[in-house]
């Protein structure tokens, strides 16, 4: 009976033309046939009697099913005549049905096969997998992101020693690379290395904090300068937090002294109290001097030397992070730390601009009230020639 | 001046001169920032502290009930400091360190482990209690075993060191047994659920030493060649060559045969 399925079956006769009543062939058909089929044909032994009726029997036991058992014993080709094969499951579980009368709404099963046919789509079922998995495992509270540093800088307010111990702050350099100017701030050795004070950071720390927060809030510019590769970042946030200037690229020697050549393209320009900017005095900048700082924070005093001698030379204070092997006395206002750890430098930056914001919130704040922490610029003494100090046209007059 | 450049320092004494000399119209802006917050007394010196090993023990005296924490500074030494290493700083010295050096000694192994080293907010110890190995969100490892034993030689009464060394290392070694118990059955069970591990470290290795060895046969093969080639060159025609040697070779032979005659 099957052969004669088979030969009437059109898809089969298109792909074996030749002989559809042939032994199957696994390598072409690619399904396993059964292999009662040739033996039914031909000839019926005993074995293959007894196989075939146990067959037989199993379908008269299961009569109730909706496929006929021919079809599953049959070739897997789906049939034009048969329904097409039907997934396992329901043939699973139709027996259950049979021998327990569970009505329909209490059934699991019956609910589980609903709950899959209701169509959900793949992003949906990823959904749900996910938020079942999400609630699998334990939640990590604190962890720490490198990030947060930067993003989030603590206040000088909320510095404390074991944050600069998790900074590393206090480690220094190899003893024998020692400045022994820096004695005061080493607490021991240990392993060979110099290690910082913790609460003399600190205490060096607030105080550079305070003074960035008073320059801050009598208007002082303050520029922060950290070359060392990868500090551009906190160098950068710092100077956003206090509206000062920052460097994170190379010093270039004589901005400061020469800072008509090197500078003077720059632009300046005049701000009112609460900083909007003035533009009718815009004519009048054309031959002043280039500006200086009055506050430079430079992360790496080593590699600025440069920097720290002309701010020595035009006597601008500094703060600056020492290192063991770093000369405290290049710096008004060192703070002793490890200027190698980018997690430490950026903390100190952080710090320092976050004091630097509280200045200019101070100052803003007390522009808005209509008073000045310094004294302010007149317009006439802006109107001045910078370089006799007479008023425009006053050279004239005199004579 | 000397050596010591003190401009940095004294930048408002300048700027206060400067202005009282005319040579600035007016004072910065952080005269008074600079003066009210002075900078730091940088250059002087000072005696840093004398960090002094402290040993800490729980000691029964006789007549008390109760025992007693002693504490015993390490005995100074006798030769007194070189007079130019006053204002040196110290070597800092714990009480641990001794501990740490021995039980490393004994298992550096536990050297090549993986560690974590950062901190995260550098409060870590707060939640750690030593009555106990085990650590909330510390890995177990040598350091563990160290204050482990450095608790009990603290809270123990008359505790000897190697006691509690043996009492710190006998529970680090069963929650490591069990570590290795725990990671072979996870392996067990993942590979019974069809994971696949790939080749172990051992296998790759084994498999670039052989090809390794495998580069060197070729190389050595035609360095041979090349050799063969050159002393052929050297004597000539490279048949005669082999001819002399086979010539010479039957020589040797027949006079070997010579001489045991």
């Amino acid at each position: 009976m099957q052969g004669g399925e088979i030969q009437t079956n059109p898809k089969w006769n298109n792909r074996r033309p030749q002989a559809p009543t042939a032994k199957p062939d696994k390598s072409s058909s690619g399904r396993p046939q059964p292999s009662c089929q040739t033996h039914l044909r031909f000839s019926i032994p005993k074995m293959i009697v007894r196989k075939f009726c146990m067959r037989q029997s199993r379908q008269l036991l299961a009569v109730s099913r909706r496929a006929p058992i021919s079809t599953r014993f049959q070739s897997t080709i789906p049939t034009t005549l048969g329904e097409p094969v039907v997934p396992a499951p329901p043939q699973e579980s139709e027996p259950i049905l049979q021998s327990e009368p569970i009505p329909r709404a209490e059934n699991p099963l019956i609910e589980m096969m609903n709950a899959q046919s209701q169509a959900k789509t793949p992003a949906q079922q990823e959904e749900s997998q996910r938020a079942k998995f999400h609630k699998l495992g334990t939640s990590v509270k604190t962890s720490y992101d490198p990030e947060n540093i930067l993003r989030n800088p603590p206040k000088p307010s909320q510095v404390t020693l074991e944050m600069l111990l998790a900074a590393g702050t206090h480690l220094g350099h190899s003893t024998s690379r020692w400045n022994p100017q820096n004695s005061r701030y080493i607490y021991g050795i240990r392993e060979g290395v110099h290690i910082i004070s913790l609460d003399v950071t600190a205490a060096y720390l607030r105080r550079a904090a305070k003074v960035v927060e008073e320059v801050a809030a009598r208007g002082g510019l303050i520029l922060f300068a950290g070359t060392r590769k990868g500090q551009k970042r906190a160098v950068v946030k710092a100077a956003e937090l206090a509206k000062g200037y920052h460097i994170f690229e190379r010093w270039i020697p004589g901005s400061l002294t020469n800072g008509e050549q090197i500078l003077g393209h720059c632009e300046t320009r005049v701000v009112n109290a609460l900083d909007e900017e003035l533009l009718e005095f815009k004519a009048d900048l054309a031959d002043r001097p280039s500006l200086k700082p009055d506050l430079v924070v430079c992360l790496n005093p080593l590699e600025n030397v440069v920097l720290l001698h002309e701010c020595g030379l035009n006597n601008v204070p500094t703060i600056g992070i020492v290192d063991t092997d770093a000369d405290p006395t290049r710096v008004t206002y060192p703070i002793p730390s490890n200027d190698d750890s980018l997690r430490a430098t950026a903390l100190i930056a952080g710090i320092l601009g976050r004091a630097g914001e509280a200045g200019q919130v101070r100052r803003l704040k007390m522009a808005r009230e209509g008073q000045t922490t310094y004294k302010p610029v007149s317009a006439t003494e802006l109107r001045l020639d910078p370089f006799t100090g007479l008023p425009p046209g006053g050279e004239a007059q005199k004579k | 001046m000397g050596k010591i450049n003190l401009t940095a320092l004294r930048v408002r004494q300048t700027a206060l001169n400067q202005f009282a000399s005319g040579k600035t119209s007016n004072l910065p802006q952080w005269v008074d920032v600079v003066g009210d917050i002075p900078p730091a007394e940088t250059l002087i010196r000072t005696r840093p502290s004398q960090h002094q090993l402290v040993q800490q023990r729980l000691k029964t005296i006789t007549g008390s009930t109760k025992p007693q924490v002693v504490f015993e500074v390490q005995e100074k030494r006798r030769k007194p400091k070189k007079p130019s290493r006053t204002f040196m700083p110290v070597e800092l010295k714990y009480e641990e360190d001794q501990l740490r050096t021995e039980f490393f000694r004994d298992h550096p192994w536990e050297l090549a482990r993986p560690r974590v080293l950062l901190e995260s907010t550098g409060k870590d110890f707060e939640h750690y209690d030593w009555s106990r190995i085990e650590q909330p969100g510390k890995r177990l490892d040598g350091e563990s075993v160290v204050q482990r034993q450095l608790w009990l030689l603290h809270n123990v009464p008359d505790i000897s060191k190697s006691t509690a060394y043996d009492i710190a290392r006998r529970e680090f070694y069963r929650l490591r047994l069990r570590e290795d118990i725990q990671r072979r059955v996870a392996a067990e069970e993942a590979a019974a659920y069809g994971a696949e591990f790939g080749p172990s470290y051992m296998d790759i290795g084994m498999k670039q030493e052989s090809e390794q060895y495998d580069k060197w046969v070729a190389w050595a093969r035609n360095q041979a060649q090349i050799m063969g080639q050159r002393t052929a060159a050297l004597s000539g025609a490279p048949e005669l060559a082999t001819e002399s040697t086979e010539t010479d070779v039957v020589e040797a032979d027949e006079s070997d045969e010579v001489a045991t005659q």
